[in-house]
């Protein structure tokens, strides 16, 4: 799906047309948010070990059945952390005050493009597994199911993220810039690679307005 | 001999990497170094022997992740770490008998900065304290402050290293391959923000390997007039299996190192990857290099986050419109606390064109020094334009310099020996161009002569504290020719001269030539014009009005400031014919405000009901304009404005309407309030208010664009709204809700964990407010999580909010 879909979908749109000046604010963000993009990624590969609740990614211990679940048979784990940079951060703070339709669609096309960006990411990691003949396990990051969002703290101090990216932590935690992603992959022998399924698919939240699809 | 002598006269030899060496001896990803200071002492005096005996002058003592934030939980304080980290660089040159300097070596605290991130200034400032003082009492030579990528990062550590140690401060930061910083200033930028700061070296370190460092070095040595450090990478890290590997050797390094020295610099060292093999190569290659010749680049800048503002060849326009001087409106805002009328105003001045904000929020009644910070930090979160601190409090300015996030403008000093005593030594310390009023103790002199001599000692007295002349920008006052023809000729010919003869920038407070007069754009603009003939640096004008960007325009076309006219042109050409004089036209350094000033708001026909209905702003501030030259503000309010938002309102939980247009109402509607407020204002009255509700997002939250939308369609629907912000703790919402005695407090949360806060903040207020009821919203709410958490409502989206409120204060009576 495109950017402009994406967006229009968090936007709540549920596959319907917008009117032409949502349309106009849509694109107008998606190119202010371009011109501001300044994307950075840095993922890391390691041994990894999932077993009961407990989760081993190279020196990375995590307690998670749900991350376990998802890393069952995975001899290894990609880290991966992504961030667009602060454009939007910046973008939604001045049209909070001057315009706030706009500050609301330039959170949703920011969201839409780290998404993609991170995408872009998991298929060249797809690319070098299927080389070596493993397949990907769907990307899973803290805050999903059981996998505490403290887990962020290990995560950044493992990829340096500070450093290598220039995302931090907030006390409680919260990336900064906001559109930034970090996630575990897992790399199995086995082929159970869900293929281009739809995201939400993975996410037991069935009332959520903005679900994909039905 | 003292490092401060020795920088810039011979070539000097930081060591290389600390951690990749550490991580060859067993260090794991994630474990903190520094604690090897004291558990493997003998591996780190190891490590820094063998750099002293590859031929380094400076080591970096391994304290780079000391702060307060990565040794909580470690058992170990910053004091003792760095204290022993410090101790280990002086034993290892002690024992190799080498005349080398042991560095305090401070990194990035890996918190992100308030307003974009959770860490306020001063907090991080405090974090680098401890460091820096154990620093110099373990014996530090200097502090070497590396791999910054973020310029208010770096003031807060340089002001923590100046503040609690005398020693020489060297600062290298990451560019990336745009040449800017992580946080988005250019180099130009960072560098003003630095030299203002008085540091003692800058340069590059980290991020890339010396091949690609190169290519930063001629922009540097262009715009740096300090000595410059060079510390790369050996080249970009390839990861294989969870380790780090760099690539490029130490001959390869020492190569193209030495092409940087011959280009040159003052110090050479290595970074991640180097290794004691890089670092002998390096000297050997290096050693019979001169180092670069450190001068002067003349150059008369300020600067914000992201860029510089040099003044030179082209004059600047000051916005001057942050002012509350003559503006009731501002007045009301400021004793109100009331910042969004300083943001709007910040915002169309920038769309406008102008290049530097003046900032002045002196109202006797206010406490001064506590807006000025609020000033500046909420406008340097909305504007990247360079601000200029105007104010005679020096409680205030010295607040704002130090919370400035660059090097800014000073508005201002005179003659006065009672002012330059106040104002220099605060320039002096946090850096700072200055605007110079040439008046004295016996007042404005009447002649350019009398002008010119107080600029002099302006001038002479500024030197006496290290401010050289480039800093200042000098102002011959404009007097109003009301009240004396040859008023203009004297300001203007000491402008000339200031500029020809004493070669210093200038600058005007344009509009007060016209004062007392009548139409007096007409005589602003033509004395704008002679004054940019004049040398005229930068004016402070109103960038709003269209004839004195018209006059600055035109002008820059004139003396070919404005190359091929691409700006006069760009601006003007689609303005066509004669488009009401009061309006500048946007530079398009923004895009539009919401309103669409297309042809349905050229159309009187709209109605104020379709123009909120539809969304357009501009007709709705005129509908609502034109209707109250009729009707009774209340009743345009009902059967206009309300029944507009219900209808758009009902549309959203239709889902016929979505967000987007929701909020496009949402401002239409705004400014349709706005002009019926201003009406009543001028009549002085002042507007009931159907209810008072607290809002905030939670502790530990910063994603507030949820609550900022409910705040806009609470004002909208009549009730006041006290906004406490994001990340605002349980007690701060208690205290609010007491001191104004609210019935009614929303709260905003985005991630499940803070949901717990939600949840004690609710506690509290039950507690200590118990009549008081709490709604909430946020994504990852639900109606149980709700109910569980002891909300009183769930918001499911916006306009559940306003639907709750109407109920609750309606059924309040």
């Amino acid at each position: 799906m495109g950017v402009k879909e994406e967006t229009l979908r968090y936007l709540g749109y549920q596959g319907r047309q917008p009117d032409g000046r949502t349309m106009e604010l849509v694109e107008d963000a998606i190119r202010e948010l371009e011109e501001r993009n300044a994307p950075k990624s840095i993922y890391r590969e390691y041994r990894c070990e999932a077993a009961g609740e407990t989760v081993r990614i190279g020196g990375l211990e995590v307690k998670s059945r749900d991350l376990a679940k998802n890393l069952q048979g995975c001899g290894r784990a990609v880290l991966l952390a992504a961030t667009i940079g602060r454009g939007a951060d910046l973008l939604i703070r001045k049209y909070s005050i001057s315009n706030l339709a706009k500050a609301a669609v330039v959170q949703a096309a920011g969201a839409a493009l780290i998404e993609q960006y991170v995408d872009g990411l998991e298929d060249a990691v797809r690319e070098s597994a299927r080389a070596r003949g493993l397949s990907l396990r769907p990307r899973f990051s803290p805050g999903y199911g059981d996998f505490a969002l403290e887990c962020q703290k290990d995560l950044f101090a493992m990829l340096e993220c500070g450093k290598r990216i220039g995302v931090t932590l907030t006390e409680g935690n919260l990336m900064m810039p906001s559109k930034s992603v970090t996630a575990v992959i897992g790399l199995a022998k086995t082929e159970r690679e869900p293929g281009r399924e739809s995201k939400c698919a993975r996410c037991g939240n069935a009332d959520c307005a903005f679900r994909e699809g039905t | 001999m003292d490092l401060k002598d020795r920088f810039g006269k011979e070539l000097l030899f930081f060591d290389g990497a600390m951690g990749t060496m550490l991580q060859g001896q067993g260090l794991q990803p994630g474990e903190l170094p520094e604690i090897w200071n004291v558990e493997k002492e003998d591996v780190i005096l190891g490590v820094h022997k063998k750099y002293l005996e590859a031929g380094c002058d400076i080591v970096k003592a391994n304290t780079f992740g000391i702060n307060p934030f990565k040794m909580k939980g470690t058992g170990y304080s910053c004091e003792e770490l760095t204290e022993k980290g410090i101790s280990l660089a002086k034993r290892a040159i002690a024992q190799t008998g080498r005349d080398a300097y042991a560095a305090l070596d401070i990194g990035s605290l890996g918190r992100l900065l308030e307003p974009l991130g959770d860490l306020p200034f001063e907090e991080a400032y405090e974090a680098f304290c401890p460091v820096c003082a154990a620093g110099e009492r373990a014996g530090a030579d200097l502090c070497l402050i590396e791999t910054m990528n973020d310029t208010y990062e770096m003031k807060a550590a340089v002001l923590a290293a100046k503040e609690t140690t005398s020693l020489p401060i060297v600062v290298t930061m990451v560019f990336d391959e745009n040449g800017q910083l992580l946080t988005g200033a250019d180099m130009e930028a960072a560098v003003a923000l630095l030299e203002g700061l008085r540091v003692d070296a800058i340069g590059l370190n980290c991020g890339f390997g010396p091949d690609v460092m190169k290519g930063f070095l001629p922009k540097l040595r262009e715009v740096c007039s300090l000595p410059i450090v060079v510390n790369p990478n050996a080249g970009l890290p390839a990861v294989v299996d969870g380790k780090t590997y760099y690539q490029v050797g130490p001959e390869e390094f020492a190569s193209v190192m030495k092409e940087i020295a011959l280009g040159g610099v003052s110090a050479l060292g290595g970074c991640c990857g180097t290794t004691p093999e890089h670092i002998a190569a390096l000297v050997r290659a290096c050693r019979d290099i001169p180092p670069m010749e450190v001068t002067d680049k003349n150059r008369s800048v300020v600067s914000s986050y992201t860029h510089a503002v040099v003044f030179g060849d082209r004059p600047k326009i000051i916005g001057e419109r942050i002012n509350p001087t003559g503006k009731p409106r501002f007045k009301q805002a400021l004793r109100e606390k009331d910042m969004e009328y300083m943001y709007k105003e910040a915002l169309a001045q920038q769309e406008k064109g102008a290049h530097i904000l003046d900032v002045n929020v002196g109202l006797p009644e206010i406490d001064e020094v506590e807006m000025m910070k609020a000033a500046v930090s909420g406008l340097q979160g909305i504007t990247d334009l360079p601000l200029q601190i105007d104010t005679s409090d020096q409680a205030a300015m010295e607040a704002a310099m130090r919370l400035y996030n660059g090097k800014p403008l000073i508005n201002s000093v005179n003659g006065k020996r009672e002012s330059m005593e106040a104002v220099f030594p605060l320039a002096a310390k946090y850096g700072g161009m200055i605007v110079c009023l040439t008046l004295d103790e016996d007042g404005i002199p009447e002649t350019a002569q009398g002008r010119v001599r107080i600029a002099e000692k302006i001038i002479a007295e500024a030197a006496k504290y290290g401010i050289p002349k480039k800093d200042l920008l000098i102002d011959t006052l404009t007097m109003t020719i009301s009240t004396g023809q040859e008023n203009a000729k004297a300001t203007l010919d000491a402008l000339q001269y200031v500029r020809d003869v004493l070669q210093a920038h200038t600058t005007l407070g344009v509009s007060n030539i016209s004062f007392g007069l009548p139409q007096r754009e007409k005589v602003n603009t033509a004395f704008f014009t002679v004054a940019l003939s004049k040398g005229l640096s930068a004016g402070i004008i109103n960038p709003n009005s269209g004839a004195m960007m018209a006059a600055y325009y035109a002008y820059c076309a004139l003396d070919g400031s404005d190359r091929q006219c691409a700006d006069y042109i760009r601006i003007y050409s689609a303005a066509q014919g004669p488009s009401g004089p009061e309006e500048a036209p946007s530079v398009g350094v923004l895009s539009g405000d919401g309103g669409h000033p297309g042809a349905s708001a050229r159309d009187g026909e709209t109605t104020l009901y379709d123009a909120v209905v539809k969304g357009l702003s501009a007709s709705a501030s005129k509908a609502a304009k034109q209707e109250l030259a009729s009707r009774d503000p209340i009743d345009i309010i009902d059967h206009d404005l309300i029944p507009a938002l219900d209808c758009v309102g009902q549309g959203f939980e239709k889902k016929t309407i979505f967000l987007p247009q929701l909020l496009m109402s949402a401002d239409a509607a705004k400014a349709g309030f706005d002009a019926i407020k201003e009406h009543l204002r001028a009549q002085g009255d002042a507007s009931a208010s159907k209810g008072t509700v607290v809002l905030a997002t939670v502790k530990g939250d910063i994603h507030d664009i949820g609550k900022n939308i409910v705040k806009v369609l609470l004002e909208n629907y009549g009730f006041r709204v006290i906004d406490l912000g994001k990340d605002v703790p349980p007690e701060a919402v208690v205290e609010a809700v007491k001191e104004h005695q609210v019935r009614l407090v929303g709260l905003s949360a985005l991630m499940t964990t803070t949901v717990a806060n939600m949840e004690a903040t609710i506690k509290l207020l039950k507690e200590e407010a118990p009549e008081c009821r709490v709604m909430v919203g946020g994504a990852v709410l639900t109606q149980t999580y709700a109910d569980m958490i002891g909300a009183d409502f769930y918001s499911k989206d916006a306009m559940g909010s306003v639907r709750y409120a109407n109920e609750f204060f309606a059924g309040e009576g």
